[in-house]
């Protein structure tokens, strides 16, 4: 490693003793190596460990081949302190990068091998008009990458009935429906296996649908996992849900209060401002005057204003009295 | 100060009161069933029953929601009225009135007056047993006492203590 493309900048010669020693060593190295060996371990945790051990440890500092420009420091004590803090950086820093790749390895190796099982995702409960479509929704997660050979089924049980029939299935990049049973030409896979999308659309619901939608989805070689079920519920006219109409008259009735003390301490603060800046833009210096006359009583026209404000004040104790 | 503490208690009161009459269910009562607005239980064959309000039909569900709707904010709003009246017993300059404390219990008043009134007219106008529970009576008395609350708020002015 060159001394020279090690460190950017130009402020070497100004540079404390330290700095000096880790020239030649790019930060980016030893975060490449993680990279790789995340990505590594993510894939296949068993290889990493081949990797970890093979892989050469990462470049260590050189001891700097030219020295430069390095004022007020003597030569001696200057090499010292360099060779100090060149050691133990390149030491510390390669421990650290050795624990960085082993947590890597047992935190991406060993957890994804505990629960590789894909799971499946589908709505909890539809519910549709009659004669309508409705479109049942069905993902999966799984740590694999999505292999060609993933594949989708679809079953139905109708309520009340312990029978379960398939309706749909999607593998080897083919999508088959029923064509013999309920579902005759009603049913269409719409998802997109490729993106984990493993959606059907059942078009013209009738209240014989009524039932439970199961989703099984299989990524190989990741299989193991629980399918997923979806209900639909068929109406005639879909009913306002409990508490629907409760929540909005709540929600505006507050949403309109705040919004009424939103605006008063709005008028309130504009108000004040309005003020100071007309006096400021029009009467400059006379700022004073003006807010005098927007409030108290101006001073040509004092005692017969204080006479009745002293009237005023004492109306108001007596009341208070009378309380 | 007296008087200051009696107005609080009498809040206070009023707060619990509204409370009882919206969470508590005897709004409508007869021989087996106690109903109010959440639900309704039934006594069957010596045992309590608890279940949803489904036999009231469309209409009288969406008018039994807003009752819902109203006596939760008239609940809310006399709470608020409580704060804000204590907040502004030390913020309020001598000789002002209580206003926003009186707006608020006033919405709050209007708004259990609207819920008792809607349960009135709307629901078990066709029921011939039983009759209303006393958690329907008070809801009637809590909005009286909001309404005199709203009077002591925004009438008299605040004192020099």
């Amino acid at each position: 490693m060159q001394s020279n493309g090690g460190w950017k900048g130009g402020g070497m010669g100004r540079a404390g003793p330290g700095m000096r020693g880790v020239v030649g060593y790019k930060p980016g190295d030893s975060g490449v190596s993680v990279v790789v060996l995340s990505l590594l371990a993510f894939c296949s945790p068993s290889s990493t460990l081949f990797f970890f051990w093979f892989f050469p440890s990462p470049p260590s500092s050189h001891a700097p081949s030219g020295v430069g420009t390095l004022p007020r420091q003597s030569p001696v004590r200057f090499a010292a302190s360099v060779h100090f803090l060149g050691g133990s950086s390149n030491r510390s820093q390669k421990t650290m990068l050795r624990v960085l790749a082993l947590a890597s390895v047992v935190l991406l190796g060993i957890a994804p091998q505990a629960s590789q099982a894909i799971t499946v995702y589908t709505s909890w409960e539809r519910h549709a008009l009659v004669g309508s479509d409705v479109r049942l929704s069905c993902t999966f997660f799984s740590w694999r990458f999505i292999s060609d050979d993933v594949s989708f089924t679809w079953r139905y049980r109708a309520d009340g009935s312990r029978d379960t029939v398939s309706i749909a299935h999607y593998a080897g990049g083919e999508a088959y429906t029923d064509n013999k049973g309920v579902f005759k030409d009603r049913v269409e896979f719409v998802g997109n296996p490729k993106r984990r999308d493993g959606s059907i659309l059942i078009k013209n619901l009738d209240f014989s649908d009524n039932g439970t939608f199961t989703c099984d989805a299989k990524n190989p070689p990741d299989i193991v996992g629980r399918p997923s079920s979806v209900r639909l519920l068929v109406f005639e006219n879909l009913p306002i849900q409990a508490g629907v109409i409760t929540g909005a008259i709540i929600g505006v009735v507050l949403g309109l209060l705040v919004l009424i003390v939103v605006i008063y301490y709005l008028m309130r603060f504009l108000v004040a401002r309005r003020v100071f800046s007309l006096n400021v833009s029009k009467h400059g210096k006379k700022k004073k005057e003006g807010s005098q006359q927007r409030q108290g009583p101006a001073p040509p026209a004092d005692p017969s204003k204080m006479k009745a404000a002293a009237s005023e004040k004492k109306k108001q104790e007596s009341r208070k009295d009378k309380k | 100060m007296l008087v200051l503490a009696g107005i609080v208690i009498l809040h206070v009161t009023t707060v619990i009161l509204l409370l009882v009459a919206t969470i508590d269910n005897a709004w409508w009562v007869t021989d087996t069933a106690y109903t109010d607005l959440w639900g309704r239980w039934d006594l069957i064959n010596l045992d309590w029953h608890y279940s949803d309000l489904k036999k009231y039909t469309e209409v009288q569900s969406d008018f039994l929601q807003s009752v819902q709707a109203t006596s939760v904010l008239a609940c809310f709003f006399t709470i608020l009225a409580l704060f804000v009246f204590v907040a502004q017993l030390f913020t309020l300059p001598k000789g002002q009135r209580f206003i926003f404390t009186g707006i608020l219990q006033l919405i709050a008043c209007l708004c259990i007056m609207t819920a008792a009134s809607i349960y009135t007219a709307q629901l078990h106008t066709t029921d011939k047993k039983g009759g209303y529970g006393h958690s329907y009576i008070l809801a009637w008395i809590s909005f009286v006492l909001t309404l005199f609350l709203t009077i002591t708020y925004i009438v008299p002015r605040k004192r020099n203590e």
